[in-house]
C-alpha cells in the first residue's frame, strides 16, 4: 500500500533569485539579445539531482504501510500486547432500529478489573477499555489497525440472511402449516 | 552570696537528683524524657501517669506529665486522658478532681490511646455484599 | 462517527454499507429474474420480486419505516398500523408491513399524510400507555420510546376528563423468567406469534376487544417454553422483561461483550452484558448460521450460576481429609510434586465445558510427560473409524442447512431439550418448508408433529435393511436428514448404532451433491475440539490405567468415582464451579468460566468459535490454559507458549479449522467412515429400548456444573413441575 506522507513545499520557491529572474526576462525584453539567460543553479546540478529537485515538487509517496505507533504516545505495552477485534456489530435483537449498525468496529481486548474496595464499585486500568471506533469499511478498519501498529484480527458477521417475501396472506392458507390459530 | 556564685544551682541540681532517686534513676529519667525537672506531683491519673508542676519554670514549662513507667519509651501524648488535657495544656488551672464543669457518668468511656500502627488500629473495610459465593467444601 | 456520518451521506442519504451491498445484490439477481417489479421509494426507484411488501422493499434501498408488530422472523400481523405510508392516488395510506408492491407504486415515507398517520398512531398507543419509562427495564432500548421521539407529536392531547385514570391491566404471572407488566402492553402480538410459531407452546393470546383487549395466557399458567426469554426481546416495549435482570441495571451502563455460549453443543452467540464487574444479563446476538436472534432459556438466565458455588482459591486436602484454601504457589508445588512423581501414570479427563486452549495444554503436558491417558467425560464409540475422521462426529448438514431439508430422522435424541434452537430450525422447516419428522426413541414432545417410529433398537435395523415402511420414504426424500443423539452412541453398542446409522445414511440418496445425511448431535460444548485435539472418548482408559494423578479438566458428570481408582491414586480438579469434580479431588486449581476468558469453543457442526473476557475470574481464579502453562514450568516439562497468540498457533499446528473462528469447517471421507465402520464387531443390542436422558422440560434446566448452580434454573425446575400438577 502505497500513502501520501506529506506534502513538500515547493523547493524552488526558496530562491527568490531564480524567480525574480524570470519575472525580469519579461520586462526587459528590449535588452534580450545582450546577455544570454544563465540558469547558474540548474545548470550546474547533475542530472539525478535536477531529478531529485523535480520530485521534490511533488507529493512523496512512501511504499508500504505507514506505522505511527511510535508518535502517538500510546505506552509500548499497549501497542504491542492489545489484541484489536474488527467486527460488524449485530443489530440489538432488543429494538428494532437499524441506523447503528451496518457499520464496522474496533475495540480491544478486556483486561483485569478489579472491586474498589471503598464502594464495591468496578476499577480498571485500562483507558483503552472505553474505545470503541466505528468505521465504514472493513478495510478503514485494517488500515486504522495497521498504522497504529496493533495486532488486530476481524470476525467476520453472518448477518445476512436469505431473502424471502413476506405475506400476509400464508396466515390464513387452509392447506399450509403457516396457518395462524391463535390471536 | 551562694545565688550570686550559681552554687544554689548545684544544690537544686543534687536536690533534683536526691528526688528523682538516686543517680541512676536520674540517668534513666534524662534518657527517657529528654529533661530532669524538680517539681511538684499534683496528682496521678488511672492509668499511673503523673503531673507535675513547678512554677519556678516559665509559663509553658511549668507543667508536665511523666508517663507511667510501664510505657517505657513508648510513650506519647494520645496516654494523657481527657481531663487531665485541658490542666496540662493551660485551658484550666483547676486539677480534674476539682473542677465542677466536669461531670462523671458512669456511662462514660474509658480513655484510650491513638492505636494507630498497632494491631488494634482501624482499618477501613468494604461494606459492599460480595458478589461471588464460594462453594464451601462439603464437611467430612 | 463523524466520518460515518459523512459516509453516509456522501453515499446518499440513510444509505449504510450494508443496505447498499443489500441493495446491489438484490439488484444483481434481477438480470436472470425479469419478472422483478419497479416501485419508487421516496422517488427512489428500486427493483424487488413480486409479493414483497412495500416495508422490504424500502428496507433494501436503506429506508426504515417505523414498527411495533411487524418483526422479520415472525409471520406478518399488521395490527400496530405504526408502519402505515402513503402510496400515490391510494386514497388512504397503506399498511407497509403487510401490502405487497404492485408495478410502479410510488411509495412516500416521509410525506406529510404518512407522517400525520404514524403521529395518530404515536399518540392512540401513548393515551394507554402508561408512561413510566423512568422506572421500566425497558426504558434505554425501548423502541415506543424511540419511535414516539421520532415519530411522535411534541405535545399530549390526552385530558382524563373522567378521571377514570389510565387504562390498567392486571399483571400476569407467566413463570419465574418472565416479568409480566401487562399495562405497558402495545398489543402487537410479537410475543403470541413467537410463542404459537417458534417456540411451538400456543399458549399466549388475546382476550377481549378494543380498550378490554389483553394478551396473556388465558388461564394462569406457566409458559412453557424453552425459548421463552426470547419474548422479552421481542416485546417492542416494557410489557415483557426479564424478572432475573428486573431493576439491576440500564442498558446505558452495561458493557457488552461479544461471545459464545457453551451450556450446550449449538454454541449459539451471545451478548454478556456486564456493569461493576458482574455478569448482568445475557441476550442473543444475530449469527444467521446458528442461532438467527433466538436463544434458549438455559444460556440466557444461567448466567447466576457464575456467581455461586465458585472456586475462588486455590485448595488442598489435608491430613483430617478436608480441603483447605492454600495460596498459588503451594498449590502448585503440591500438585506439581504428586504429578512429577507420577511419571507417566498420569491421566486426565476433560469435561463439558472445557475449551479448546486447554484441552492442548493439557495433552501437551501429558504427553510430555510419556502418558496418553487423555479422556472426554462423554463417550463415543471408538471402533470403525472412531473419532479419527470428522465425518463421522459432526452435526454435517450444519444448522442452518435443516431448514432445507424436506425428511428428518431423529434417532435416539430429543432436540428440543438438547439442542432448543436446532429444533426450532426444524419447527421452521416443518411450518414453511413441509418438513417431515420421524424419530426413533422415546416419545418426547417436540412441539411439532412427528412420526414416531418407536423406541426399539430392531426399527433402526430394519430402517437400514429397507425392510420398514419408513425406508422407502427415506429413499424417495430430497433432502433427507438424519440426526443422532450423541448420547445414543455412549451405549455399549454405540459403534453398530453408529454403523449402523452411517450405512443407512450412505444408502440414503439425496438430490443435492453438498448435502449430508449424517449428522451427530452433541451435547456439551466441549467435545468436538476434544476429538478434534485427539482426546480417548470415555473414561475406560482411567479406570485401567492403574493412575497415580488424575487430573479433572470441569469433569463435574460423575463419570468417574473415587472407587474407580485406586487408593492412592491424586485427584487434581481444575475447573470453576465447586460440583461432584471439586467434592472428590485432592487438590483444586480454580480456572475461568466461559464469560471469563478469550477461549476456543468448536459447536456440534464443528464450527470453531471464541468468548471474548466480559468479566475478570474472581478471587485467585486463573485462566485455564496459564494454570497448566505454570504447573509446566514447575514439573520441569515447560510448555512452549506464554500468550494467547502462542498457544493458537499450537491450536492451528494440532488442527487449523480450530482457530478459522466463525467457519465452519466441512467435514468429509464419509465413505471410508462407512467402511471402517463395515467391519465392526459389535451387535446391535436389539433388546434395550432406545433412551434419551432429557425427556421433559424440568431435566433441561440444570444439566452442568454452572446450570446447577443458578438459583434461576432451580426456580424453572420447581415451576415446571408445579405446572405439571395443574389441571391446565
Amino acid at each position: 500500500m502505497a500513502s501520501t506522507l506529506l506534502r513538500t513545499t515547493k523547493v524552488l520557491s526558496k530562491y527568490p533569485a531564480f524567480t525574480k529572474l524570470g519575472a525580469s526576462c519579461i520586462s526587459t525584453s528590449a535588452v534580450r539579445n545582450t546577455d544570454p539567460q544563465i540558469k547558474n543553479d540548474i545548470a550546474l546540478l547533475k542530472p539525478e539531482e535536477v531529478e531529485h529537485k523535480k520530485k521534490l515538487q511533488n507529493y512523496i509517496t512512501v511504499e508500504g504501510t505507514t506505522d505511527i505507533s511510535t508518535v502517538t504516545g500510546i505506552p509500548e505495552d499497549f501497542i504491542k500486547e492489545r489484541r484489536v477485534r474488527i467486527y460488524e456489530p449485530a443489530k440489538n435483537c432488543m429494538q428494532s432500529g437499524t441506523s447503528n449498525i451496518g457499520h464496522w468496529e474496533l475495540d480491544f481486548d478486556t483486561r483485569e478489573r478489579w472491586e474498589n474496595p471503598l464502594m464495591g464499585w468496578c476499577s480498571s486500568g485500562d483507558p483503552l477499555s472505553n474505545m470503541k471506533v466505528q468505521f465504514a469499511t472493513k478495510d478503514e478498519a485494517i488500515d486504522y489497525c495497521e498504522k497504529n501498529g496493533w495486532q488486530y484480527y476481524v470476525q467476520e458477521s453472518k448477518l445476512d440472511k436469505k431473502f424471502k417475501p413476506k405475506s400476509y396472506g400464508v396466515n390464513f392458507s387452509w392447506n399450509k402449516r403457516t396457518r395462524v390459530t391463535t390471536k | 552570696m551562694a545565688k550570686y556564685f550559681g552554687i544554689d544551682r548545684i544544690f537544686t541540681f543534687l536536690k533534683t537528683i536526691k528526688e528523682t532517686g538516686g543517680l541512676k534513676a536520674s540517668l534513666y529519667k534524662l534518657y527517657r524524657m529528654d529533661s530532669l525537672r524538680p517539681g511538684q506531683l499534683v496528682g496521678t491519673d488511672k492509668y499511673g501517669n503523673k503531673y507535675y508542676e513547678n512554677p519556678h519554670y516559665f509559663y509553658g514549662r511549668n507543667r508536665w506529665v511523666e508517663y507511667a513507667p510501664y510505657y517505657g519509651m513508648d510513650y506519647d501524648g494520645s496516654q494523657v486522658p481527657a481531663e487531665w488535657f485541658g490542666w496540662l495544656h493551660y485551658k484550666t488551672d483547676l486539677l480534674p478532681d476539682k473542677d465542677p464543669s466536669r461531670p462523671k457518668y458512669k456511662w462514660m468511656l474509658d480513655h484510650t490511646e491513638n492505636l494507630s500502627g498497632t494491631p488494634g488500629q482501624y482499618m477501613p473495610y468494604s461494606t459492599t455484599l460480595p458478589k461471588i459465593e464460594a462453594w464451601r467444601p462439603p464437611a467430612k | 462517527m463523524l466520518r460515518i456520518t459523512f459516509t453516509k451521506v456522501l453515499n446518499g442519504a440513510k444509505l449504510s454499507p450494508k443496505h447498499i451491498y443489500v441493495a446491489t445484490r438484490a439488484q444483481s439477481g434481477e438480470v436472470k429474474k425479469p419478472e422483478k417489479v419497479e416501485v419508487f421509494i421516496d422517488d427512489k426507484p428500486v427493483y424487488v420480486e413480486p409479493g414483497t411488501t412495500v416495508l422490504q422493499a424500502a428496507a433494501m434501498i436503506g429506508v426504515e419505516i417505523p414498527r411495533f408488530c411487524y418483526h422479520e422472523r415472525l409471520a406478518v400481523a399488521g395490527n400496530c398500523r405504526m408502519c402505515l405510508v402513503e402510496v400515490e392516488k391510494s386514497p388512504k395510506p397503506v399498511a407497509a408491513c403487510a401490502m405487497p408492491v404492485m408495478k410502479g407504486w410510488r411509495i412516500k415515507t416521509d410525506s406529510e399524510m404518512t407522517r400525520k398517520a404514524r403521529e395518530g398512531i404515536m399518540e392512540f398507543l401513548l393515551v394507554n400507555h402508561p408512561l413510566d419509562c423512568p422506572i421500566c427495564d425497558q426504558g434505554g432500548e425501548c423502541d415506543l420510546q424511540d419511535q414516539s421521539m421520532a415519530f411522535g407529536s411534541d405535545r399530549s392531547r390526552f385530558t382524563d376528563i373522567e378521571f377514570s385514570g389510565k387504562r390498567a391491566v392486571e399483571d400476569k404471572d407467566i413463570g419465574p423468567l418472565i416479568k409480566t407488566i401487562m399495562t405497558r402492553c402495545i398489543h402487537c402480538t410479537r410475543c403470541i406469534r413467537f410463542a404459537s410459531e417458534v417456540a411451538g407452546v400456543d399458549d399466549l393470546g388475546t382476550t377481549g376487544r378494543g380498550n378490554d383487549m389483553q394478551v396473556g395466557t388465558y388461564v394462569e399458567k406457566l409458559f412453557m417454553s424453552e425459548l421463552s426469554g426470547n419474548i422479552i426481546d421481542l416485546c417492542p416495549v416494557g410489557a415483557l422483561t426479564s424478572k432475573p435482570y428486573s431493576f439491576t441495571a440500564r442498558p446505558w451502563e452495561i458493557r457488552k461483550v461479544d461471545s459464545i455460549d457453551v451450556l450446550d453443543a449449538v454454541g449459539s452467540n451471545i451478548i454478556v452484558s456486564t456493569r461493576t464487574g458482574e455478569v448482568m444479563r445475557i441476550v442473543p446476538r444475530v449469527n444467521e448460521e446458528i442461532n438467527e436472534e433466538w436463544l434458549a432459556d438455559k444460556s440466557r438466565f444461567a448466567y447466576d450460576g457464575l456467581k455461586r458455588q465458585r472456586l475462588v482459591t486455590p485448595m488442598i486436602r489435608d491430613c483430617n481429609g478436608e480441603l483447605k484454601p492454600v495460596d498459588w504457589e503451594a498449590a502448585l508445588l503440591t500438585v506439581a510434586k504428586v504429578i512429577k512423581n507420577a511419571g507417566s501414570q498420569v491421566g486426565a479427563i476433560a469435561g463439558g465445558l472445557a475449551d479448546a486452549e486447554v484441552l492442548v495444554a493439557v495433552k501437551d503436558l501429558l504427553n510430555k510427560l510419556g502418558s496418553e491417558a487423555l479422556c472426554t467425560e462423554h463417550t463415543f464409540p471408538l471402533d470403525g473409524s472412531g473419532t479419527d475422521l470428522r465425518s463421522s462426529y459432526l452435526l454435517n448438514n450444519k444448522i442452518a442447512g435443516v431448514e432445507e431439508a424436506d425428511l428428518v430422522l431423529l434417532i435416539g435424541t430429543n432436540p428440543r431439550l438438547e439442542a432448543p434452537l436446532l429444533n426450532s430450525r426444524l419447527r421452521k422447516g416443518w411450518i414453511h418448508n413441509e418438513l417431515q419428522v420421524a424419530l426413533i426413541g422415546p416419545k418426547v414432545d417436540l412441539r411439532y408433529d412427528y412420526e414416531h417410529l418407536g423406541d426399539d433398537a430392531k426399527v433402526l435395523k430394519e430402517i437400514v435393511s429397507g425392510r420398514h415402511q419408513f425406508s422407502s420414504k427415506l429413499k424417495s426424500a430430497k433432502k433427507p436428514l438424519i440426526i443422532v443423539g450423541s448420547e445414543l452412541l455412549e451405549r455399549a453398542d454405540g459403534a453398530a448404532v453408529l454403523s449402523a446409522v452411517q450405512t443407512l445414511a450412505a444408502n440414503t440418496p439425496s438430490q443435492d451433491k453438498d448435502w449430508k445425511v449424517l449428522n451427530i448431535l452433541h451435547k456439551v460444548a466441549s467435545q468436538v475440539a476434544a476429538f478434534d485435539i485427539g482426546y480417548t472418548p470415555g473414561v475406560d482408559k482411567i479406570r485401567e490405567g492403574n493412575l497415580k494423578a488424575l487430573l479433572l479438566i470441569g469433569a463435574d458428570e460423575g463419570a468417574i468415582d473415587k472407587s474407580d481408582l485406586p487408593q492412592d491414586c491424586f485427584v487434581i480438579y481444575q475447573g470453576h464451579h465447586g460440583d461432584q469434580g471439586a467434592s472428590i479431588a485432592d487438590a483444586i486449581l480454580p480456572g475461568a468460566a466461559y464469560t471469563e476468558k478469550q477461549a476456543t469453543y468448536v459447536n456440534t457442526e464443528g464450527r470453531a468459535q471464541e468468548t471474548l473476557v466480559a468479566v475478570t475470574a474472581p478471587g485467585r481464579a486463573r485462566e485455564d490454559w496459564k494454570i497448566i502453562r505454570a504447573l509446566s514450568e514447575i514439573i520441569g516439562a515447560k510448555l512452549p507458549y506464554d500468550n494467547l497468540n502462542e498457544i493458537r498457533c499450537r491450536l492451528e499446528e494440532v488442527a487449523p479449522h480450530l482457530t478459522r473462528y466463525g467457519s465452519a469447517e466441512e467435514a468429509n471421507y464419509f465413505k471410508q467412515a462407512e467402511q471402517l465402520a463395515k467391519k465392526i464387531k459389535i451387535q446391535l443390542d436389539e433388546c434395550t429400548p432406545i433412551d434419551v436422558k432429557i425427556k421433559e422440560l424440568q431435566d433441561y434446566f440444570m444439566t452442568d456444573a454452572i446450570t446447577r448452580a443458578s438459583p434461576t434454573m432451580a426456580k424453572c425446575v420447581q415451576a415446571v413441575l408445579k405446572q405439571k400438577q395443574s389441571k391446565y
